[in-house]
């Protein structure tokens, strides 16, 4: 009982929790590496088109954060699945680390405001939108983006806003889900009260 | 880690330390993001592309290779800017769209700023190897060691990430799967690919972690470790040799400004 104990108080990372949420935003990098392809056949579609797709961006901090339910990984996987980015020498060179840290700081909090607890799809949702605000801070700095006209502005992220909720939101729970189902995520939650009380039966 | 981006001659950029690279990077990083003047973006640009030429160890058709995506980056971030940002010297106007002096020039600016942090962000990444960089971190920056070596083994275990999309890509052709077009069969697609690749990806990550756990890579406190990282004369050039790009990019926007617009906001 007592090596039990311990477990369960100790709450801060672990190497396998690290190594996971890096590695599944590595799984996502390669997802991403596809994902531009979508996003680059959206854009003739209409002008910012390729908003609608945007919160793909966003699903590492969400999904990670579903998957092993600890605090601390939205922050890390969002900045993981950038530094892949960067790695392969993407184009879009060191703003994505920077974007990152805004982004996956935002979902993070939201995540935190529920204390850790809430692994639900709207709480989900939530936090897709929180990384789009996130984003929308440095596009401030780097994009002048208060200088579009004002219809551009409202446009382009209202489209954003609502693929984060829906893409970072949803999808990404109900990717959640569909990984739970194969039992591998009971490798990395921490262990829960009712699961002891199992033991005891 | 590839071939293709083992440098062909080492130079001071590449021995200096990767920590003092990196805190260069993030100065210059946020000197450009914080640049609103044309004509000084224009010059970094100019003078990052020189610097990349010369010393990043690559040939020429190499870089030029590299960098010529680069455009493709110029367009998409200057584009919207151009078309639909406020101005008031209207040159261009048809239905929404609308190209005015300011929003034009404003536009090229942020096209500009994004190609030089493109290059600044590529000067690094061709001079540092990875491993290079996280050793650094761990010593000269105090990043824990778990979280440096779970970043190291991902990148070693992408080949196999990748190896596995594949397989799963030649076993749902030989099941017949078809792919599927339009409505929302995208996100069944989607999930045929993603649900595998990460129920694999938990399971092999978990078990290498168990394996790293139990050699201590997740250690505190004081540690030997196999490449040692060091400052050395190397790091006082390299941080000559970019403040004198900067210098020289200053001098050059006030001495010979191509554009003559010294703040490219909107009032």
């Amino acid at each position: 009982m007592g090596e039990v104990q311990l477990q369960k108080g100790s709450k801060g990372l672990k190497l396998s929790d690290l190594l996971v949420t890096v590695l599944i935003s590595v799984v996502l990098g390669v997802v991403y590496h596809f994902w531009s392809s979508v996003y680059s056949l959206l854009s003739p579609l209409f002008f910012q088109a390729d908003e609608l797709v945007y919160g793909m961006w966003f699903i590492a901090s969400t999904l990670v954060f579903l998957l092993i339910r600890k605090p601390g990984v939205a922050l890390i996987a969002e900045v993981a699945a950038a530094h892949v980015e960067v790695l392969f020498g993407s184009g879009w060179g060191i703003q994505l680390l920077i974007y990152s840290l805004f982004q996956g700081l935002a979902a993070e909090l939201v995540f935190a405001a529920f204390r850790y607890r809430k692994f639900s799809a709207p709480v989900a949702g939530l936090a897709g939108f929180a990384a789009a605000v996130g984003s929308l801070l440095p596009d401030i700095f780097y994009g002048y983006v208060a200088d579009y006209e004002p219809w551009m502005f409202i446009a382009k992220y209202s489209m954003r806003a609502v693929s984060s909720v829906v893409i970072a939101g949803f999808l990404a729970y109900s990717l959640a889900k569909a990984v739970e189902k194969t039992g591998v995520t009971s490798l990395l939650r921490p262990v829960e009260s009712k699961d002891m009380a199992a033991l005891d039966d | 880690m590839n071939d293709f981006l083992i440098p062909q001659h080492v130079n001071s950029f590449h021995r200096a330390n990767p920590v003092a690279k990196l805190l260069c990077m993030i100065l210059l990083f946020m000197l450009t993001l914080f640049t609103h003047r044309l004509d000084f973006v224009f010059y970094q640009m100019a003078c990052f592309l020189l610097l990349l030429l010369l010393f990043s160890g690559h040939r020429f058709w190499k870089i030029s290779l590299i960098i010529l995506p680069f455009l493709l980056v110029f367009i998409a971030s200057s584009s919207t800017m151009i078309l639909f940002g406020k101005g008031d010297t209207v040159w261009w106007k048809w239905g929404l769209i609308q190209i005015s002096q300011e929003s034009f020039y404003r536009g090229i600016h942020i096209g500009f700023k994004s190609v030089t942090f493109a290059m600044e962000g590529l000067l690094f990444v061709l001079t540092t190897p990875s491993v290079a960089l996280f050793y650094a971190l761990m010593q000269k920056a105090k990043l824990p060691p778990k979280y440096a070596y779970s970043f190291m083994a991902s990148i070693r275990l992408l080949p196999m990430v990748w190896e596995e999309l594949l397989i799963r890509r030649n076993a749902l052709r030989i099941r017949g799967v078809r792919s599927l077009r339009g409505g929302m069969k995208w996100l069944g697609i989607l999930k045929l690919y993603m649900v595998p690749l990460l129920a694999q990806g938990i399971r092999r990550a978990h078990r290498v972690a168990v394996a790293m756990e139990t050699k201590a890579f997740d250690g505190q406190g004081e540690r030997s470790y196999y490449y040692p990282s060091e400052y050395s004369k190397s790091d006082i050039w390299v941080i000559l040799l970019l403040s004198a790009a900067v210098a020289a990019a200053l001098l050059m926007s006030i001495l010979l400004p191509p554009f003559g617009i010294t703040d490219v906001r909107y009032r």
